[in-house]
């Protein structure tokens, strides 16, 4: 399957008018919606905190691209995950309406990660801008 | 981890005052998921609100776009409840409308990220606000 089509398999028009399978339980619908506006918080969060470093924290002494460093990539990170959230709705979607087993989703790891080395990139500017 | 399918009403499900007849009502949503779904759609609406309030401190125009967003979201999350799987056969109304309010929250988000982040590299910034 190309990217296209699986890009346009995501549409909404796309995903609405799957009949494939049967309509699952609401619970679980509503349970699958619930977890994409969890995401979509993370995602809101991610954005905030990013344009609250940029604009709001005082400059790092000796770093001055620092707060760019930090802030801007959480802002790109929260606008990806709002649109990885969708597909990964649409695919759980797609599993439940056909009892097939939940797909294997990366987006948990990715955010771990990048956390993980926006914590690591903050410590070290941190060192530098108390040394100088 | 399989797809579950319908639990049957015996399943040990939670439900809500006056909802034991499931199954008779096609319009029937079986325990509080519709009311947590729709604490989540709040949820969302006052992260999307709190971010407008972020943002309007740096730049007052795209501060009250968001900030306006915010009902429109919540307002999403009260549409078509009670459109679920009909009797007659057609197609849910909540899967045809779910998609499209779902994608549309996601591309907001996306295109809010976009212009924090227009002003976050070229905005003026307030420096020193956080101490």
């Amino acid at each position: 399957m190309s990217w296209s089509s699986r890009l346009a398999a995501l549409l909404p028009g796309a995903v609405a008018h799957d009949t494939g399978g049967t309509e699952p339980d609401p619970r679980f619908t509503f349970a699958n919606e619930r977890t994409f506006l969890a995401w979509s918080r993370t995602a809101l969060a991610l954005v905030v905190a990013g344009h609250a470093i940029v604009q709001l924290l005082p400059p790092f002494p000796g770093v001055p691209a620092g707060r760019h460093l930090l802030g801007v990539p959480l802002i790109v990170l929260g606008a990806v995950l709002a649109v990885v959230a969708y597909a990964e709705w649409a695919r759980n979607q797609h599993a439940l309406r056909r009892g097939e087993p939940m797909p294997k989703s990366n987006v948990p790891w990715i955010l771990a990660a990048t956390i993980t080395g926006m914590a690591i990139v903050s410590a070290i500017i941190l060192l530098i801008s108390a040394v100088r | 981890m399989t797809a579950p399918r319908d639990p049957s009403p015996g399943d040990g499900a939670q439900r809500g005052p006056g909802q034991d007849s499931a199954g008779e009502d096609p319009e029937h949503i079986p325990g509080l998921a519709q009311e947590r779904t729709s604490l989540a759609w709040t949820r969302t609406a006052i992260a999307f609100a709190a971010l407008g309030g972020v943002v309007l401190k740096e730049n007052v125009v795209t501060g009250l776009i968001i900030l306006a967003l915010s009902p429109v979201i919540w307002q999403l999350g009260r549409v078509t409840r009670g459109s679920l799987p009909r009797a007659d056969g057609r197609p849910p109304v909540m899967a045809v409308v779910g998609a499209t309010r779902l994608f549309l929250i996601a591309v907001t988000i996306a295109g809010v990220a976009l212009l924090c982040l227009i002003v976050a590299i070229f905005g003026k910034s307030v420096p020193g606000a956080l101490q």
